[in-house]
C-alpha cells in the first residue's frame, strides 16, 4: 500500500507518541546502517554502491508495552514489522525486505534477575549476548551459549534463529538452555510460556517462538539455566587420517563422555584455515576437542577420548594445539580471516543422523564442486549428539560475476544445489544460522505437508502477514 | 574523498560485527549507527554512490573515540581513524550538525567553554614560580570544569617537596579541536603554539593532568615534532605514582572501603597505565572492588566532547557505566581524569560519590 501526501508524517507521530521522538527515525544514513545484515546478498549489493533496502521508520521501544502499541498501530495500517536484533545474522533475516518498520530491539537490553538459587538468569532480548554472558560471569556462573558471535547478536537474535555455541556438545543448543520467555503476539498481546520447559501441559510454546525469525511475534524476555564455570577445561589436538574416520572417531567419543568442544575438519579445511590461523601444516583432518567441569571427571574423561583417538589411528597432537584454537576462536571471524567481498561464500550448515553424515558431505560437496567451476567446498563438524552431527560446509568463490544480479543468480544455484543435496540425504534445511530470507524458497521442499502447521500458526497468529514478510517461507 | 588509510579501515569495519558489544554508545541507544559497523557502512559507502549527508556527519559526532573497539579487535582495524576523517569531511563540506558546529566555534577559540578559568585557581596559579624544570599542564576541562583537582594536585605536589609552575595563560593543547574536526592544520598550528609556550618556559618535565591532553601530547604532538627530544611528558598520575615509589610521598591511610576506579579510556587504552592509579589507591589504604569492565576493558562516560556536543547522549553513557559501577556495591568511585570526574559527578546515582584520585591524595597527605 502507498500512503500519500502526509499520511506517513500522521503515522510517524504515532509511533513517535509511543516510543519518543527521539526513538523513530527515518533519515538515510540511519536506514542505511539497517539496509546490511551478514547476509552475502546483501553485503555484495552495498559492496556495488546499490541502495539497500529501506524501512520507512526505524522504530526503537524501550519496553514489551511500547512493542504492543507499536504492533498494533502496524496491523491497523497493515504495515510490515521486521525486527532486528544485532544484524548479524547470515540469512538476510532482519533486512527491511518489505519497507515499512524496522523494529530495533536493542534498548531492551536490561537485566531482569539473576537468581543464584534458582540458577537462572531472565533479560529483555535486546541485550547482547556477550553482556549477558558477563552478568553471569561476575557470579562465577555461565549460560554457556558462547557462539562465535557471542559479541555480534543479541539474546533475541539467538533465539529466533535456534542459535548454537561453540560448548554446545556438553551443554545444547540455545533451544535448550532457554526456559521461558515473554513474547508480544503480532496482534499486541502479550503473553508468558511457561515458567519451566518440561511438563506434560501440552507442547512447549517457547518452541514456537524459538527459531521462529521474527515471523510469529517479538520475543522481549526470556530466562535461561546457569551452570557455574568449570573448575577445569582440559584441550586436545589430533590429526586423523581423512574426515571420515574423524567422524566415526569422534561419534564413539561423544557416546562414552561428555566433550563440550570437538571440531572435526575435512582436510580442505585443516589445510587452509587451521594452517593460516594455527600454523598447523598437515594433511588429513584435524580435530579439537575440550572437556570441562568436575578436575577428578574431566581427567578420566580426556583419558578415554585419547584411547577412542588411538584406536582410530589418530596422531596426537597434545593441548597445545587445542588451547590454540580456543584461544583463537573468535580470531577465525575477523576481517584478513574470514570470508570476504569480493569472494562469494555460505555456510551451508546441516545436520543429520551418523548414517547420513558421510552421504550428505559427498552428495553437497559434488553438488557444489562439481556444477559450479571455480567454487571451492570446505567442512568442519562442530556439534555432537549422540544421534548425529552437524556439517559446517561452506562453499568460496573467489572471483563471482561482476554483475550483482548474474552473482544473485549464481549464489542462489549454488545455495540450492548445496542444500538440496542435504535435504536429499537425510539432512535439513539448515542447523543454527536459520533460514530467513536466503533459504526461504526451500521451506516448503524441507516440509512438504508438513508446512502447513506453521501456515496454520501464521494465519492465526499473524492474519495481516505483517511480522516479517518473505521470510522462512511465511 | 575519505584517504586510502581511512577506507581500508572502513572497508574492513563495515562487514564485521565483533565489537559492537563493547561500544559505550551503541550499549546505551542500541542504535546501529552507533556502532563502528554501522559507521563504517556509511563512510565505505561514500565512495560508492551514496555520498555523505548531514545526518551521517550527525551519527560520527556521536562515537566518544574512545578506542574500546580497536582495542578489541584481533586484526588491528580502528573505527577512529574514518571516524575522525569524517569529522574533517563535515566540517569541509559544511555538514556539521549545528550544534556540534558552536562547540567547535568555541574550541578554534580556544576553549570549549565560555568565560574565564575558575579564579581562585587563577590566584593559585599566580603564586607558583614562573619557572621552574617542572611544569604542570592542566588543560581546558580542569580549569573550567575541576579546578579543585588542579588544587589538590598542587597541594600533593608541595607536600612532596616538588617545585612546578603552571603557565598564567595556559593554551590549548589542541586534543578537543583534533577530536572535533581532524587532524588537520588548524590543529597542528593550535598545538605548535601551546608547545612554543610551554618551551619558552624551559621546562624539561611535563606533568599533564588530563588524560586526554597527555594523550594528545605524548602522540600527537610527537608525531608532528612539537617538543624538543629532552622534555619529557608525564602523566599526572603517574608522576605521583613515581613520587611514591621514591618515597617522597607519604601518605596516610583513609578509612573508604566501599571504592571502585573508573580507568579513563585514555590512560588505559591508549597510554596503557592501568596500574600507577592503583598503586596510589592502594598506598591510601583502600580497598578496590573491579568493575567487570576494567583497566584496557573500560568503558567510557562520554568524557568532555560528546558532554558539550550531545548532553543528553552523554547523560546516557555516563549512566551505563554507572550501572557498571553499582554492579560492584561500591558507595565511591574514584577516576583520575577531569572530564570523567565532571561527567560522572553530575550524573552520580542517589548515594554514590565521584572523587578525584587527587582529591584522595590531597586528604592523604
Ligand atoms: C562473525 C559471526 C559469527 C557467527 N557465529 C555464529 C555461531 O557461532 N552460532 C550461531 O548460532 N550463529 C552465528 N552467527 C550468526 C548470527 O550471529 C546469529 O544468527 C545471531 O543469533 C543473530 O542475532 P542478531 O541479534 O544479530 O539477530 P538479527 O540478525 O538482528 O536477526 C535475526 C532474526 O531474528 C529475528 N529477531 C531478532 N530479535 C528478535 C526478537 N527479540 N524477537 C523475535 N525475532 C527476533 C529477526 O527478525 C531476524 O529474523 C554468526 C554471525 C557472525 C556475523
Ligand atoms: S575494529 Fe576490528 S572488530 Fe571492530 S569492526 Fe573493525 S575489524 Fe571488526
Ligand atoms: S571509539 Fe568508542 S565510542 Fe567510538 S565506536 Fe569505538 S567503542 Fe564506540
Amino acid at each position: 500500500m502507498e500512503f500519500r501526501a502526509f499520511m506517513v508524517n500522521m503515522i510517524q507521530s504515532e509511533l513517535e507518541d509511543v516510543v519518543g521522538r527521539e526513538n523513530v527515525s527515518v533519515n538515510e544514513a540511519d536506514k542505511l546502517t539497517y539496509g546490511v545484515d551478514y547476509f552475502w546478498v546483501a553485503r555484495m549489493w552495498a559492496d556495488k554502491g546499490k541502495k539497500p533496502p529501506a524501512p520507512d521508520f526505524i522504530v526503537r521501544p524501550g519496553s514489551a508495552e511500547e512493542v504492543s502499541k507499536i504492533l498494533k498501530i502496524a496491523n491497523y495500517y497493515k504495515i510490515p514489522v521486521q525486527t532486528w536484533g544485532g544484524g548479524s545474522g547470515s540469512q538476510g533475516s532482519a533486512l527491511p525486505m518489505a519497507g515499512g518498520i524496522l523494529l530495533d530491539v536493542k534498548r531492551m537490553n536490561r537485566l531482569i534477575s539473576l537468581d543464584e538459587k534458582a540458577m537462572t538468569i531472565t533479560a529483555e532480548t535486546g541485550m547482547i549476548f556477550q553482556t549477558l554472558e558477563w552478568h553471569a560471569n561476575a557470579k562465577g556462573l555461565s549460560i554457556m551459549h558462547i557462539p562465535s558471535c557471542l559479541t555480534c547478536g543479541t539474546v533475541g537474535g539467538a533465539l529466533a534463529h535456534r542459535g548454537i555455541g561453540i560448548l554446545s556438545t556438553k551443554y545444547g543448543k540455545i533451544d535448550d538452555q532457554c526456559l521461558s520467555m515473554e513474547v508480544v503476539l503480532p496482534n499486541g498481546d502479550i503473553i508468558n510460556t511457561l515458567p519451566v520447559p518440561k511438563h506434560a501441559a501440552g507442547p512447549d510454546l517457547n518452541q514456537i517462538f524459538i527459531g521462529s525469525e521474527g515471523t510469529l511475534g517479538v520475543m522481549t524476555k526470556a530466562s535461561f539455566r546457569l551452570v557455574k564455570l568449570p573448575e577445569a577445561r582440559r584441550f586436545r589436538a589430533f590429526l586423523f587420517k581423512d574426515f571420515v574416520t574423524g567422524i566415526e572417531a569422534c561419534k564413539e567419543i561423544v557416546q562414552t563422555v561428555k566433550p563440550s568442544i570437538v571440531r572435526l575438519f575435512d582436510e580442505a579445511e585443516t589445510v587452509s584455515i587451521i594452517k593460516k590461523v594455527l600454523g598447523f601444516d598437515k594433511r588429513g583432518a584435524f580435530m579439537n576437542m575440550a572437556v570441562e567441569g568436575n578436575a577428578r571427571i574431566t581427567a578420566i574423561e580426556e583419558e578415554i577420548a585419547m584411547e577412542i583417538c588411538a584406536k582410530y589411528g589418530a596422531m596426537d597432537l597434545g593441548a597445545e594445539y587445542g588451547e590454540k584454537w580456543f584461544e583463537n576462536r573468535i580470531t577465525f571471524f575477523y576481517p584478513g580471516h574470514i570470508m570476504n567481498n569480493p569472494q562469494m561464500f555460505g555456510t551451508m550448515d546441516t545436520i543429520s543422523t551418523y548414517d547420513n553424515v558421510e552421504r550428505i558431505y559427498w552428495a553437497m560437496k559434488h553438488a557444489v564442486e562439481d556444477n559450479f567451476p571455480n567454487v571451492r567446498f570446505i567442512a568442519h563438524c562442530s556439534h555432537w549428539y549422540d544421534w548425529g552431527t552437524m556439517i559446517y560446509d561452506r562453499f568460496i568463490m573467489d572471483e563471482p560475476p561482476e554483475d550483482p544480479e548474474e552473482a544473485i543468480r549464481l549464489h542462489n544455484q549454488i545455495w540450492n544445489a548445496g542444500v538440496r543435496a542435504a535435504m536429499q540425504n537425510g539432512g535439513v534445511i539448515n542447523d543454527h544460522h536459520g533460514v530467513g530470507l536466503k533459504l526461504s524458497r526451500l521451506m516448503k521442499e524441507q516440509y512438504g505437508p508438513a508446512m502447513q502447521v506453521f501456515n496454520g500458526l501464521k494465519k492465526s497468529l499473524d492474519p495481516n502477514g505483517i511480522m516479517n514478510p518473505y521470510k522462512l517461507g511465511l | 574523498m575519505f584517504s586510502e588509510k581511512a577506507k581500508i579501515h572502513a572497508d574492513a569495519c563495515r562487514f564485521c560485527w565483533m565489537c559492537r558489544h563493547i561500544c559505550p554508545v551503541g550499549l546505551v541507544s542500541g542504535k546501529e549507527g552507533n556502532t563502528p559497523r554501522g559507521r563504517a557502512l556509511i563512510v565505505s559507502m561514500d565512495s560508492r554512490n551514496i555520498p555523505l549527508t548531514a545526518d551521517a556527519a550527525a551519527l560520527m559526532y556521536e562515537c566518544c573515540l574512545c578506542n574500546a573497539c580497536a582495542n578489541d579487535c584481533k586484526t588491528g582495524y580502528d573505527p577512529t581513524v574514518f571516524t575522525r576523517e569524517a569529522r574533517t569531511m563535515a566540517v569541509v563540506n559544511g555538514l556539521v550538525p549545528p550544534e556540534v558546529e558552536k562547540v567547535i566555534d568555541r574550541a578554534m577559540q580556544g576553549s570549549l567553554y565560555a568565560g574565564e578559568p575558575d579564579s581562585s585557581l587563577r590566584a593559585a596559579i599566580e603564586r607558583l614560580p614562573e619557572k621552574a624544570d617542572t611544569l604542570v599542564y592542566l588543560g581546558d576541562v580542569t580549569l573550567h570544569q575541576s579546578p579543585e583537582m588542579a588544587l589538590d594536585l598542587f597541594k600533593v605536589l608541595k607536600a612532596a617537596g616538588v617545585e612546578f609552575t603552571v603557565l598564567r595563560d595556559e593554551r590549548a593543547s589542541g586534543a578537543h579541536l583534533g577530536d572535533l574536526i581532524g587532524y588537520v592544520d588548524e590543529v597542528r598550528l593550535m598545538s605548535a603554539a601551546c608547545a612554543q609556550r610551554i618551551q619558552e618556559t624551559g621546562a624539561k618535565k611535563i606533568v599533564v593532568l588530563d588524560p586526554s591532553d597527555a594523550r594528545f601530547i605524548k602522540q600527537q604532538w610527537g608525531a608532528w615534532d612539537l617538543l624538543q627530544p629532552d622534555v619529557q611528558v608525564i602523566t599526572a598520575t603517574s608522576y605521583v605514582a613515581k613520587l611514591l615509589d621514591s618515597g617522597r610521598l607519604r601518605l596516610r591511610q583513609l578509612p573508604y572501603q566501599s571504592t571502585t576506579f573508573h580507568d579513563p579510556c585514555r590512560l588505559a587504552r591508549d597510554l596503557d597505565e592501568t596500574e600507577p592509579a592503583r598503586r596510589i589507591i592502594v598506598a591510601m589504604g583502600i580497598p578496590l572492588r573491579e568493575m567487570f569492565l576494567n583497566r584496557k576493558l573500560t568503558k567510557c562516560c562520554s568524557g568532555a566532547i560528546i558532554h558539550q556536543t550531545d548532553p543528553a547522549l552523554s547523560k546516557k553513557i555516563a549512566a551505563g557505566r554507572w550501572e557498571d559501577a553499582a554492579a560492584t556495591g561500591a558507595d565511591l568511585l574514584i577516576t583520575a581524569c577531569p572530564g570523567c570526574r565532571s561527567v560522572l559527578g553530575s550524573q552520580a546515582p542517589k548515594g554514590k560519590l565521584v572523587r578525584d584520585i587527587f582529591s584522595l591524595l590531597a586528604e592523604a597527605c
